[in-house]
């Protein structure tokens, strides 16, 4: 009897909540947004923003279909899964009208191969997969893919635990293009693969910089911004933009079809296209910025940082991910293999 | 009245029958399904029959990566046997309260997350951990020891985690012999080694069975132990059937796979009755 009292008076609490607040629902990158900055957001416009967090495109996909209609508002799927979701009507337009800080963004990440005109999605930030390498160990210089096979470095190689970017970085190595499907370029690559997993002392995706910062390894292939935290946290740890080319990520918001908050969702955009609020976000995750006004007012740690900065030079030889369609079966199984 | 009493007895089973059908049976019963199914472009699922899931399983890649898997899963569930066999009969010997005081202690790791603790290890040793720092600095090694990031860690990872797990249903099995028929055995001559052989092993092979099944099963499915300790480098079935669900876009395969490893641990499970054991003392401690 007691248990079932205990049972009412908690019913009876949830029933409380305030119901006059207004709602956003943002399914995000884990890691992407500093909390400070989404609680400034609620505190600004008296909204309460549902936060949840995904770690690939893949998983995005996979919660937001098997979820009903209206339950997540904004997502921040990468260039491919745009076009994707695109594809699969998705995706509400976007009224570029209703974003008073739209002109912040640079035009160098608008109007790319998987949505152009921009009408379902608007970058958010950018991230390119470098080559990093701590100079106290390695003395050789490191400059392409094919470096990494010397047999000297043993075990000293952490990789991201991605099959699309490594595969397609040993691709590149073969002078391939990074979304290439036949046969025999994937045949080519897991031999190049099964040559490199020898130097490799794991694959980890969450935070490979910590093994290099630990000093577990000194070579990494990683994300942009583990490498500007990694070269902050040790000066010896030197980036390399790999001279066979290398993949760029650009991460968009994007408004789901059935939202049921998209006055919110449009704040909360144009909310973080302000400069300052967007040098909060890079400060904490200093990925590719792509808001020009907030790149006045960085500082110089984060501007003078190769790993974060990339250059016109190296922006017009990176190449995105596209959807491979079916043929992701081939890469998973190479994958399997090279385990 | 009789009636009655029948009524309730159906209505007291109604919590778990709820509970197996929707949260066992019925995601099960979708798996199966899925595993029939092809995909598209996008990796959404089409309602189109096939058995080319379970066909492409026969593949040299997959066949190495179940043998892997079990082999890791078999090293780990024989060193836990190796460790909790003695350790079960010098329990065993003390004192109740001793007894209670050792198996509770047994159990206290579960009360912090088994990631957590993995992590633990890490820490311990890593290249620059304090493991290696300490013999290190004592100059017992030059260099340091590879203790993860390889096979070693994934089996030091799954035995420390599932140990528990073969040292209790041991521990019940070895406590219910008879003393005196161990003091019989040393009477009559027998070495210690034979009587463990021939009076302790086979009173409590259920017990043995029951514990290998408890540690081998989840050895094959626990990823994190194998991304965290074995540096991602090793693809367990766990892994595989994770990447086709979050990373491949194959729902179908990862379900075929699943279905796979559900008809192996039922053939284990048969395998179990079969040398007596009572299905009650798989879930029943």
């Amino acid at each position: 009897m007691r248990r079932v009292f205990v049972l009412l008076v908690l019913l009876l609490l949830v029933g409380c909540s305030d119901n006059n607040k207004s709602e956003l629902n943002v399914l995000n990158w884990s890691s992407y947004i500093p909390d400070e900055v989404i609680y400034d957001f609620e505190e600004k416009y008296n909204i309460d923003v549902n936060y949840s967090t995904y770690s690939s495109n893949e998983e995005l996909l996979a919660k937001v279909t098997s979820a009903k209609e209206g339950t997540y508002d904004l997502i921040f799927p990468s260039d491919y899964m745009v076009e994707i979701m695109k594809d699969k009507k998705m995706l509400e337009i976007i009224d570029q009208n209703k974003l008073k800080n739209i002109g912040n963004l640079d035009s160098k990440y608008l109007n790319l191969d998987f949505d152009k005109g921009n009408f379902y999605s608007l970058p958010f930030l950018a991230a390119t997969t470098l080559i990093v390498y701590n100079t106290e160990v390695i003395k050789e210089n490191i400059t392409s893919y094919n470096d990494l096979l010397n047999p000297k470095y043993k075990g000293e190689i952490v990789l991201l635990d991605d099959q699309r970017i490594i595969i397609g970085a040993s691709l590149m190595a073969l002078g391939y293009d990074m979304n290439e499907t036949s046969d025999e370029a994937l045949e080519k690559a897991k031999q190049w693969l099964l040559k490199l997993t020898d130097n490799v002392k794991l694959f980890d995706s969450d935070s490979p910089k910590s093994f290099l910062i630990t000093k577990e390894v000194s070579i990494g292939l990683i994300w942009n911004a583990e490498a500007a935290i990694a070269m902050k946290e040790n000066p010896n740890i030197k980036v390399v933009y790999p001279e066979e080319g290398f993949n760029l990520s650009v991460d968009n918001y994007a408004i789901l079809k059935g939202a049921k908050n998209i006055d919110n969702a449009y704040l909360f955009i144009d909310y973080l296209l302000e400069e300052d609020v967007m040098k909060k976000v890079i400060e904490s995750y200093p990925y590719c910025n792509v808001n020009k006004k907030t790149n006045q007012i960085l500082d110089n740690t984060y501007l003078s940082n190769e790993a974060s900065n990339i250059s016109t030079y190296n922006f017009n030889r990176a190449t995105l991910v596209k959807n491979i369609g079916t043929s992701i079966k081939k890469y998973d199984k190479i994958w399997a293999e090279i385990k | 009245m009789k009636k009655e009493s029948k009524f309730f007895k159906y209505l007291s089973l109604l919590p778990i029958s709820f509970y197996v059908i929707v949260l066992i049976f019925l995601p099960l019963l979708y798996i199966f399904c899925l595993s029939f199914l092809t995909t598209d472009y996008y990796g959404g699922i089409n309602n189109t029959l096939t058995l080319s899931n379970y066909l492409n399983l026969i593949d040299l890649v997959y066949i190495k990566l179940f043998i892997k898997s079990f082999l890791i899963a078999g090293i780990s569930t024989f060193i836990c046997i190796c460790i909790a066999y003695p350790f079960v009969i010098f329990v065993s010997q003390k004192k109740k309260m001793t007894k209670n005081i050792i198996m509770t202690l047994v159990m206290v790791p579960f009360l912090t997350n088994s990631l957590i603790r993995t992590y633990g290890w890490i820490v311990l040793l890593r290249k620059t951990g304090i493991v290696n720092t300490f013999l290190q600095d004592i100059n017992v090694i030059s260099s340091p020891i590879s203790f993860i990031y390889n096979d070693f860690g994934i089996i030091l990872g799954m035995v420390y985690t599932l140990l528990p797990f073969m040292i209790l249903p041991l521990f019940s099995a070895v406590d219910k012999i008879d003393k005196s028929v161990i003091e019989a055995s040393y009477d009559l001559g027998s070495t210690s080694f034979k009587t463990f052989f021939k009076i302790i092993v086979p009173q409590t092979k259920v017990g043995l069975f029951n514990g290998s099944l408890m540690v081998f099963i989840p050895a094959i499915g626990y990823f994190f132990i194998a991304d965290l300790l074995g540096g991602g480098k090793l693809m367990l079935i766990g892994n595989l059937i994770k990447n086709q669900f979050l990373s491949a876009r194959n729902w179908p395969f990862g379900a075929a796979i699943s279905i796979s490893l559900v008809l192996i641990t039922f053939g284990l499970v048969k395998i179990y009755q079969k040398i007596g054991g009572k299905m009650d003392d798989l879930g029943g401690f």
